[in-house]
């Protein structure tokens, strides 16, 4: 197991007050917390301050945990010293472990797991709490699904890193694998509460909820936003100016558009209801983008000299001023 | 040691459309009743229904209840900041899912 330094963590010296080491947990909480941060790696590095400031803010956590020498660097091979915590009284229930044990380091619970567990911490759901029968915790996880599965809905495999307190009182990550159906009509950022499915309960208490939180892949041409749906599509200068029909790809199947005569780039066309399906669903919006076939032969290069004169009167930057 | 279960799951999609009870927004906070009332008095939820028995949440209301237990929770602010950095976190992810939009990745 690895030694962790809680001083570094909170980016206090060892011999900080208790005041300066609550301004500096407070700092970096806000700047992590889960919620307000967008950091990728946010939610364990909140983990991280919460066991440091579990230990730190405590006189005779730090005690002990100062007892270890000032000598270990972070990372570092450890074992606890057989007899490290004689003389140490812990307050603090005396119940612990399991599912809130879950939340701790496995160098956390070597040195303080046997024995007591204020509430507080990284501890959320329903384990603030106390007494033998406890409800295990909500857990939260994010789903990337493709725009595609919320036009149809899919049933999509999500593999979750799982830490769980074996019988010896060991943090071990199990990896566990859920077959769970996406409703159609799904929208990014939308959760699905899968009841039963969070951290296992203590004492007969019941299981915690799993909080599946849904996000889109990136597609290469559409753009989502709410349950509108964006596509840029490109037009011939022909079918700008002339009108026509033309076939517009949307995540629902091939739809046929019908351009009005006297188009230009930039003109948005809405193909009402279109959007991620619902009981009033999205509309999908089309952005006209005038594309220019290149003058590759000698024809093509005369057609667009014939155009400059029948245009000589067209100047696109007339509104520039020049 | 990989676990992998056969059977569908089948959740509850937290949408707008979603009706709970007070009951159920108090649990699955992990708090009494009396503290989702204070979160209606504030004005951080707004419940259908006249009743208190009658009040039904949304999805995102859910949501909205969990984030400020988890701010008053873990960063120690109280009911009213609360309020605050919750409406300020979801102009940003206004702004984000608009800004998606334009820059896709982001």
């Amino acid at each position: 197991m690895e030694f962790k330094d809680y001083y570094e963590i909170m980016g206090v010296s060892r011999d900080a007050t208790q005041d300066e080491i609550k301004r500096a947990y407070r700092k970096l909480a806000r700047k992590y917390h889960p919620d307000v941060s967008k950091e990728p790696d946010a939610e364990e590095k909140f983990k991280q301050i919460g066991e440091a400031y579990e230990v730190l803010k405590d006189p005779e956590k730090r005690a002990a945990y100062d007892r270890l020498g000032p000598n270990w660097k972070a990372g570092q091979d450890f074992n606890p010293p057989p007899d490290w915590d004689a003389g140490f009284e812990f307050s603090g229930g005396g119940f612990t472990g399991g599912a809130g044990g879950a939340d701790y380091s496995d160098f956390f619970e070597s040195l303080f797991g046997g024995g007591f567990r204020s509430a507080g911490g990284y501890s959320r759901g329903g384990t603030r709490s106390g007494g033998f029968r406890m409800r295990g915790q909500d857990t939260h996880a994010k789903v990337l699904i493709d725009l595609e599965d919320a036009y149809r809905g899919a049933v999509r495999h999500i593999t979750l890193q799982v830490p769980e307190v074996d019988e010896r009182g060991h943090v071990v990550t199990k990896t566990r694998t859920l077959k769970v159906n996406i409703p159609k009509g799904v929208k990014e950022g939308q959760r699905i509460r899968l009841a039963g499915q969070g951290s296992p309960g203590l004492g007969g208490g019941e299981a915690g909820d799993l909080y599946l939180e849904i996000a889109f892949k990136p597609h290469p041409f559409y753009r989502v936003e709410g349950k509108d749906v964006y596509l840029d599509l490109p037009v011939a200068p022909w079918e700008a100016a002339l009108g026509g029909k033309v076939k517009v790809p949307t995540p629902g199947g091939v739809l046929d558009l019908k351009i009005p005569a006297g188009s230009n780039t930039g003109r948005k066309l809405r193909l009402k209801g279109k959007g991620i399906p619902a009981r009033e669903p999205g509309d999908f919006y089309v952005e006209l983008k005038v594309m220019t076939p290149p003058a590759a032969n000698a024809e093509q290069r005369e057609f667009y000299e014939r155009m400059r004169n029948e245009f000589e009167f067209f100047n696109p930057r007339s509104a520039l001023g020049v | 040691m990989t676990q992998i279960e056969e059977k569908i799951l089948e959740g509850l999609l937290l949408d707008e459309g979603c009706s709970l009870t007070l009951a159920d927004l108090s649990r699955a906070c992990a708090s009494h009743a009396e503290w989702v009332i204070e979160l209606v008095e504030e004005g951080i939820l707004e419940p259908q229904g006249r009743e208190i028995t009658r009040w039904r949440f949304s999805g995102p209301q859910l949501r909205r209840a969990q984030m400020v237990r988890h701010l008053q929770d873990d960063l120690g602010v109280n009911l009213a900041g609360a309020a605050l950095a919750l409406e300020l976190i979801e102009e940003i992810e206004r702004l984000r899912s608009r800004l998606r939009r334009y820059e896709p990745g982001c």
